[in-house]
């Protein structure tokens, strides 16, 4: 590993070759997961990405190689004993029919032995986590949730025993592309809290992009073609496949994943406060929040742009979606008060965009 | 003798025939489910061999059962009653034996069909948490099965109640007793009413169960999967 620390799964020479097939789904694979990382796993339809993922839990017995679990070899322990180890959500989700939502978190720490206060307390914390009020979905049945709903109950489910290890395989698959946009949001917010290690796979690039530090591309006969951080896989594909497997929308994804904050923004200054020094002039209310455009450069009094704002903490994709929105040809980027930063123009988004170091 | 008359002049020992034939069906019946219900779970998952070479002779030997307790349905009754007699007598030991042959086919069937009607998901989802073969079983694929599988016992009590007046053929308990006994001298006076009564009190023994049923589909569906 790059950062020297011990991976929390780690595949070694990894092979699935399923009965009665000649070729291997999975061949000779290394994955090495550090701890506390998401790691998305891509690729196209049939490229093993759940044998893999299962091969990790052992719902699939690996042909040959390794697994280990935080240094521990796992590939001859007890398969039930180790997949309550470790978390696991699928796209169907599987919630037990006949089983109210508590139950159904409780499963796992029930067969754990559990004490009943201990239970109850953790079901409430997770419904709580992911979003559903206790008191009122507590008792309901699976049938009497929406599909988002009954999918949070899965990650709650898959959190129950606090698992350092998830596994999810297109939890969000089934999903339209509000609420999963939701629930990808929820996910990280999720994640900042309880930092696990996170296997996720996905046919989604763009989800990929959102939610992964990490991007495993397997590409066809079960390896992995590039594995990298998502900016790498995007900006430098490893090869062909991945080149063609990211495709021609990465330069609009690569917007995505460029926070503001790291930005070289153009300077603003507040009207009434001397020269504009040829910089964008807004005007700001009492809490110095901007509410109009003041002056701009090379523009008519008659001719100003409304005035539109995206927080620092955005991508530039945000900004870019505010600006098509506005037809405006700039935004205010602003701070958590609302007050402007900076601006970044429509012209510099074709140019070099200058950036600076993390913040 | 009028038929209501003759109803309640005898009104005792019919209510006693049909109380032995309501027993002759419970007892039969409940022999039948314990067969199919262990059968059916057994040949459905099986932690025992490995499943590489278990799951061809499981599917094979539930297959084969299914078909031999099909087989088993077609045999006249009357036959069948005849051809126990030799190895087990006449009087309720044939009786209990022939009727739990007829009732094995339509709970072992059902029990099939609720098992494996069970969505695979909730049961990977079951696998992917570590909870064991028996586990699954009990908690999550016989609950789930169950609404299935007592409509086949139900099935198979209706059936049997017909078939259970055959009893008498070799000496069994039951309403066959007096319907028997008035069919072997139709004509004579109130056969018509023994054959009449038989026949209805196997409606009212019908009728009794079917509340039963009614009760049980009700009570013991899970909450969750109540339609
Ligand atoms: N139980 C099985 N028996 C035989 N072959 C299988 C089995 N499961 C998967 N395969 C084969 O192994 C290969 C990899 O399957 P896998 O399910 O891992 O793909 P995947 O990357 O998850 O695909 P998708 O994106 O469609 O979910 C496929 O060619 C598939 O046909
Ligand atoms: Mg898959």
């Amino acid at each position: 590993m790059s950062d020297g620390s011990r991976p929390m799964i780690a595949l070694e020479a990894i092979s699935k070759t399923y009965p009665g097939q000649s070729a291997p789904a999975v061949r000779e694979l290394d994955l090495h997961v550090p701890a506390g990382a998401i790691v998305m796993m891509v690729g196209p339809s049939g490229c093993g990405k759940t044998t893999t993922l299962k091969m990790m839990n052992r719902l699939i017995e690996p042909t040959s190689g390794r697994i280990l679990l935080d240094g521990e070899d796992v590939t001859a322990v007890g398969g039930d004993e180790l997949r309550r180890r470790i978390g696991y959500v699928i796209q169907q989700v599987g919630l037990f029919p006949h089983f109210t939502v508590a139950d159904n978190v409780a499963v796992v720490p029930r067969v754990l032995g559990w004490d009943r206060k201990r239970i109850t307390a953790r079901v409430d914390e997770l419904l709580h986590l992911v979003g559903l009020e206790p008191g009122q979905f507590r008792d309901r049945y699976p049938r009497q949730l929406s599909g988002g709903q009954q999918q949070r109950v899965g990650v709650a489910r898959g959190l129950a025993a606090d698992p350092a290890v998830m596994l999810m395989d297109e939890p969000f698959g089934a999903i339209d592309p509000i609420t999963r946009d939701r629930l990808q949001d929820e996910f990280l917010e999720i994640q900042r809290q309880v930092a696990k290690t996170i296997c996720f796979v996905t046919h989604d690039l763009t989800e990929a992009v959102k939610l992964g530090d990490r991007i495993a591309v397997f590409g066809p006969g079960g390896v992995v073609e590039q594995y990298d951080t998502p900016e790498q896989v995007l900006t430098h594909p490893a090869n062909d496949f991945v080149a063609e497997f990211v495709g021609s929308g990465a330069a609009v994804r690569r917007l995505s994943l460029l926070q503001l904050n790291r930005l070289e923004l153009d300077e603003v200054t507040v009207d009434g406060v001397g020269a504009t020094n040829g910089h964008p002039t807004y005007r700001a209310d009492a809490d110095g929040r901007a509410v109009a455009w003041a002056h701009l450069p090379g523009t008519g009094a008659g001719d100003l742009p409304p005035l539109v704002t995206v927080p620092l903490t955005g991508t530039v994709y945000d900004a870019v979606d505010v600006m098509l929105e506005a037809r405006a040809p700039l935004v205010a980027v602003v701070d958590d008060e609302d007050r402007p930063k900076g601006a970044l123009r429509w012209e510099a988004l074709v140019r070099e965009l200058p950036t600076k170091g993390r913040p | 003798m009028g038929f209501t008359e003759y109803v309640s002049s005898n009104f005792s020992s019919l209510v006693f025939y049909g109380q032995q034939h309501f027993l002759l069906v419970l007892y039969s019946v409940a022999a039948a489910t314990a067969i199919a219900l262990a059968a059916g779970v057994l040949l459905h998952t099986s932690s025992v061999s490995p499943p590489s070479w278990s799951r061809p002779v499981r599917a094979g030997s539930r297959e084969t059962l299914l078909l031999v307790s099909s087989a088993a349905l077609t045999i006249p009754s009357l036959a069948l009653f005849g051809l126990l007699q030799p190895a087990l007598g006449i009087g309720i030991a044939p009786s209990l034996v022939a009727l739990t042959i007829y009732g094995v086919y339509p709970v072992l069937r059902n029990t099939v069909a609720g098992l494996s009607s069970v969505d695979p998901a909730v049961l990977e989802a079951a696998r992917g948490m570590g909870l064991g073969p028996a586990w699954r079983m009990v908690r999550v694929q016989l609950p789930l099965a169950w609404p299935v599988i007592v409509s086949g016992i139900r099935v198979a009590t209706l059936i049997l109640i017909g078939i259970a007046v055959v009893a008498a053929s070799v000496s069994g308990p039951g309403l066959g007793q007096p319907l028997f006994t008035g069919l072997a001298r139709l004509g004579a006076v109130n056969s018509f009413n023994q054959v009449l009564s038989g026949t209805l009190g196997c409606l009212v023994v019908a009728a009794i169960y079917e509340i039963a049923f009614f009760a049980i589909q009700r009570l013991t569906t899970p909450r969750g999967i109540r339609v």
